[in-house]
Order: structure tokens, then C-alpha cells, then sequence
């Protein structure tokens, strides 16, 4: 009987792979899931849900040069896997001509749940973001129109779009739309306080662990709110502003002078692997940034409410509580996330 | 008596020319079922005046305006009848760009139901719910629009408005430049929509087409129920003034909603400026 069964299904097995060969190549809708710990999703994805051809053609995107003016600054370039799709050990990420930037790369991970993008909210959707790098002198200096010219001349290109979307086109539009299934697809919710939480195996804390999660729970999940560990609000941290970049934050965006040196709430999934810290990538350690909440910020005129209670700024903690804050955060360092085959560049 | 005469002929030819009108109106009354074309024809001028680029006017708030660049999108438009019934142009394709340098002025819906047209209703820029759908979902509309430098990079999205050229201004010594970009950012919804009456009713046959001659005043743009010195937000090194977020765009979106007049239409199956 089994050996039936298993004849049959190898059968089928051929069947579908014959009728895939007749037909080339078929897209499939990905089965795209919320993890059960995580908030609703804050992008509507129903009108570009991902497919697996969608998702490997912008794939593909992200590892490739041809994005950029000169053809040498893939997205990539700047959000590698190893460090959750952040610079590693750049402050700034130098970008094409070896033009350096202003804001330390943000990681690139759980992006459909976010409502703004970027430190400053340059963009508020999924598939229009990719503009802005894109478009950057310091990063990309490429224009859409131009990326897709490039595209056009590349065969295999023509082939993937043919199979990934309905018109079939290499148009912007479809450049964007494949980069957002891609970015769709990039959750991150495997870590240890993932499992922690769910009560799945390999979720246990140690006790400074658990002490550290009762101090985070205590003083950061005000602005580090829910599972996505952020509230994707734009805030002054009390960060003193360095003279040199005079960076204006949100208010670049708005033109609201009440939005100085706001910057949006970072998630703090993968945090042990996305050093340097802060917007300007100033801190190179998380012991330093827990020092500067503790008894660094500057007060001023956009000063976040939470950081300021009854004439004390910021969030005094002594090393105890700080190394055990650290030791918590390091268990939402996501090893299948960083690992996943999924995500790597494919020849 | 003569003049009584003159008076009932002057009289006798109008009624004819009344009648002769409404003939007309016999002579094509809607099929149902029909479609037709409508033109809107956007009209760029200053303040009563045509607009010439490079040409200078001078506003109400002292300032005078060399105005090299004048392109904004409109959308979602829609034409309503007399009983209120609206006709909804389909929204996929319902984004345009008038471009005075590119000599882009005429709009030109296809498929629209036979019938006679009393309002029409547009928007001004890129409406939240399309532009958060995505560029696709916008038909490649990005394209076009920056063709026309009606996009944003820096914060991703389109400029609804862009209006560029140089000023001087009594605030301020000798020519500065300005560029006036209005849109939407992630705090704020700037897209605006006006509804506008027609001076005469539209007739939209399967053989007629309206041509709805609209009015553009670039004027009030700065110049409006909200003033807007562009020399009180010059920059700081002095060399020009660019408006292009803050208050202003509030402000600006709310002086544009008397951005727009319909100022006749064209009825028949010759109409239209010879675009």
C-alpha cells in the first residue's frame, strides 16, 4: 500500500513538473503569515501581495548594482543579512563615488508592519520608498526611469518580469511593486524572546534575562512598543545635536519647526548585530547608549515628554540594570532571520 | 416706430436664435447607452492676464514674479448633471499633468456617458489612498510626472504644484529665485479637491464634444486668502526662497481651491482649441 501511495505521489510529482515545463514558468501567491506576537500589519499589501516570482525578482533588485547611477551600489550594499540588513561598522554608509551620507543605514527587516520609513518619515509606503535611496546623490544617484532603461536591455530581466507580473512589463512601477514583496516577505520574529514569549522551545531566559525584560518593560516600551519593538513615532530623544550635520530630523520632511531633531523610534529587533547606534551611528556599543539614556541627553524645546519626569531627564539606571537591559536585548537577536537562505544573493 | 421695429426684429432674431439653440439641443438629445469625449482645457494666466513664462507680474503683496515654470497634476475627476448624478471618470486613469513649458494644457476623457454636464469636480495633486497604493497602482503615472518635475526623492511623492521663476521683492536686495513645490508628506494631506459650475451646460454625445474651457490663476497660488511673502521665507544664505513644506503648503492648498474657474465650454462636434 505505502509503496502505492509513494508510486502515485512520485507520480503527481512528475505530472506537475511536465505541465510546468510546457508552460515555463508559473507564479505562485506566497503564503505570507503575521507571526501571532506581532501587531497587525500597517502596509496594505492585498493590492501587491507577494508571489514567488515577484519575490525573487526583487530579490534579485536588491543585490543588484544596475540601481544605482554608476552600476556598482546595490541596496545591498548598504543593508547586508549578517548585520539585519544594516551597514556594519559604518557610522555613515559611504555610497556611490564614495559620497558619504548623514544617517547610519536602518535595518531592513519586518518593513510591512511599519507605517513610516526612514529616520526622518520620507516615505510612508512599502512600494514607494525604494525611491528615495534610488534617487540620493549620496547613495544611489539614479533615477527610476533611468533604472528601468538599464533593465530593459537585460534579457533575463525581461524574462523575470514577464513571469512576475501581469502586464508583464519592466516598468518603475514594477521595479517598486517587486522590491515591496521582497521587503514584505523580510520578518523577523524568530529570536529568543520570540520563542520566550510564544512558549515554544528554546525560549528560555536566564534570570538576568528576565530581569532585563522586566526593566525594559518598566522604562522603554513607551516608544519600543509592542512585539516590532517600536511605534514608528517620530521623537527627541535628547540626543545632542552634532554641529557638523545639523541634522533637523523629522522636520526636514514636515517644514514644522516642532519636529527638530525628531527622529523615528528604531526597532530594537536584532540590535546586538546593528552597531553602530542611533540615527548618526554615533554610539558603538549598546553599553554607551544605555549610558547616554541614563545620564547624557540635552534637554530642549522638542524634548520627548517620556524622557523627562519631574526635572529628571532621561532614564537613570545603574551598570547592574544596564548590563541586564543588554543581556535582554541580545535575546532579540534573530539567528534564522540573519541565516535564511531565503534572503541571500542567488547567481 | 422704426425703432420699435428695429426692436422687434433685433427680438424676432434672438427668439430665433433661442429656438434654433434649443433645436440644436432636440437635434441631439442623449441616447442612452452612449458615450462620448470631454476636453478640459486649462487656461494658465496671472491674475486676469495670460501667463507668459518668463514674463514678470506683479502681486498684492508687492512682490513681482518672473515666472519660469508653471506644471501641477490634477486627478479624479468627475462630471455631475443637473439631478446631482455623478459620472466618476475611471480612477486608474484619472491623473494628468498641464505643464505650461511642455505645452501640456488639454485633458481628455474618453467614455464618458452621453449626457449634459453641469458641475465638474477635480483634484489637485495625488489623493493619500492612491499615492499609498503604490506607483503601479498609479499607471506608471511617475513617469510622466517626472518627466514634468512633479516628483519628490528626497520624501518620496509627487508635487502637485510646481511653480518656479526668480522675484524681487522691496524686503530684499536685488533677484532672488523662488520654487514653490506644493504636496503631501507623511504628516500632512495637502490634496485638494474643487467642484466647479459650468457657465453653460456640457453636452456629451456620441458625435459631441465638450470642450470646458477653465481659468488658471497661478496668482493666488502665493497670492490668495492666504499671503504668502516669499521674501519672509527667503533663505538663510540670502540667494532665494524655497517653499516647499510647513505651514505654507497649508496655506497654499487652501488658496488653491480659488485656483480654478470654468470660464465658458464649447459645445458641439467641432469644438476644442485646435489641440
Amino acid at each position: 500500500m505505502r509503496t502505492i501511495i509513494l508510486i502515485l505521489s512520485f507520480a503527481c510529482l512528475f505530472i506537475s513538473c511536465s505541465k510546468e515545463e510546457e508552460y515555463t514558468e508559473i507564479n505562485k501567491s506566497i503564503d505570507f503569515q503575521v507571526p501571532v506576537n506581532f501587531p497587525v500589519l500597517a502596509q496594505d499589501i492585498e493590492h501587491n501581495w507577494p508571489t514567488e516570482k515577484g519575490f525573487e525578482l526583487g530579490r534579485k533588485l536588491f543585490y543588484d548594482g544596475r540601481l544605482s547611477a554608476d552600476n556598482t551600489i546595490s541596496c545591498s550594499f548598504c543593508h547586508e543579512q549578517a548585520s539585519a540588513f544594516t551597514h556594519h561598522g559604518h557610522d555613515f554608509s559611504h555610497g556611490i563615488n564614495d559620497l558619504v551620507g548623514v544617517r547610519n543605514a536602518p535595518a531592513v527587516q519586518n518593513m510591512a508592519f511599519q507605517s513610516e520609513y526612514f529616520y526622518d518619515g520620507a516615505s510612508n509606503s512599502i512600494e514607494m520608498l525604494s525611491i528615495a535611496p534610488i534617487h540620493n546623490p549620496v547613495e544611489m544617484n539614479e533615477t527610476l526611469e533611468n533604472v528601468v532603461l538599464k533593465l530593459k536591455q537585460d534579457p533575463e530581466y525581461i524574462r523575470l518580469f514577464g513571469v512576475a507580473f501581469d502586464n508583464g512589463e519592466v516598468s518603475s512601477g514594477n521595479v517598486l511593486k517587486a522590491l515591496g514583496q521582497f521587503m514584505t516577505m523580510m520578518v523577523s520574529a524568530n529570536s529568543r524572546y520570540d520563542k520566550h514569549v510564544r512558549n515554544e522551545p528554546g525560549g528560555d531566559f536566564s534570570q538576568q534575562e528576565q530581569y532585563g525584560m522586566e526593566l525594559f518593560q518598566q522604562n522603554c516600551t513607551v516608544c519600543h512598543k509592542t512585539d516590532l519593538f517600536t511605534d514608528s513615532a517620530f521623537r527627541n530623544n535628547g540626543l545632542p545635536p552634532n554641529p557638523n550635520l545639523n541634522d533637523l530630523g523629522r522636520e526636514t520632511v514636515t517644514g514644522f519647526a516642532a519636529d527638530r531633531h525628531k527622529f523615528k523610534v528604531p526597532s530594537l529587533r536584532n540590535v546586538e548585530l546593528t552597531a553602530p547606534y542611533m540615527h548618526d551611528g554615533r554610539f558603538g556599543s549598546l553599553q554607551s547608549v544605555l549610558n547616554f539614556y541614563s545620564s547624557g541627553l540635552v534637554d530642549s524645546a522638542t524634548l520627548d515628554e517620556e524622557l523627562k519626569h519631574e526635572g529628571v531627564l532621561g532614564i537613570p539606571l545603574t551598570q547592574e540594570e544596564k548590563e541586564a537591559l543588554i543581556a535582554f536585548l541580545k535575546t532579540l537577536t534573530d539567528e534564522e532571520y540573519i541565516n535564511n537562505s531565503m534572503f541571500y544573493y542567488q547567481t | 416706430m422704426k425703432f420699435q421695429l428695429k426692436n422687434t426684429i433685433a427680438v424676432l432674431a434672438f427668439t430665433t436664435l433661442f429656438v434654433s439653440c434649443s433645436n440644436d439641443d432636440d437635434s441631439s438629445s442623449v441616447v442612452e447607452g452612449t458615450t462620448g469625449d470631454v476636453e478640459l482645457y486649462f487656461d494658465n494666466g496671472v491674475a486676469g492676464d495670460a501667463l507668459i513664462l518668463g514674463n514678470t507680474y506683479t502681486n498684492s503683496n508687492n512682490e513681482s514674479l518672473t515666472i519660469n515654470r508653471l506644471n501641477y497634476i490634477v486627478s479624479n475627476i468627475v462630471l455631475i448633471k443637473e439631478d446631482g448624478t455623478e459620472f466618476t471618470y475611471p480612477k486608474e486613469e484619472s491623473y494628468f499633468v498641464i505643464s505650461e513649458e511642455g505645452d501640456l494644457l488639454t485633458v481628455h476623457l474618453e467614455g464618458v456617458p452621453a449626457g449634459d454636464y453641469t458641475k465638474v469636480k477635480f483634484g489637485i495633486g495625488v489623493d493619500e489612498q492612491r499615492y499609498l497604493q503604490g506607483e503601479s497602482e498609479q499607471q506608471s503615472f511617475w513617469d510622466l510626472a517626472a518627466q514634468y518635475n512633479l516628483t519628490w526623492t528626497w520624501s518620496t511623492g509627487y508635487r502637485f504644484i510646481n511653480f518656479e521663476g526668480t522675484y524681487t521683492s522691496p524686503a530684499v536686495e536685488g533677484e532672488k529665485t523662488f520654487q514653490v513645490h506644493q504636496g503631501s508628506n507623511s504628516a500632512i494631506d495637502n490634496y485638494r479637491e474643487v467642484t466647479l459650475t459650468l457657465p453653460t451646460t456640457a453636452r456629451v454625445r456620441e458625435d459631441e464634444m465638450p470642450n470646458i474651457h477653465l481659468k488658471t490663476d497661478a496668482n493666488v497660488i502665493l497670492d490668495g486668502v492666504n499671503k504668502i511673502k516669499l521674501a519672509d521665507n527667503i533663505n538663510e544664505a540670502q540667494t532665494g526662497t524655497a517653499i516647499m513644506g510647513g505651514e505654507n503648503l497649508i496655506s497654499i492648498a487652501e488658496n488653491t481651491l480659488q485656483m480654478f474657474a470654468v470660464d465658458h465650454v464649447h459645445n458641439g462636434s467641432h469644438t476644442g482649441h485646435g489641440e
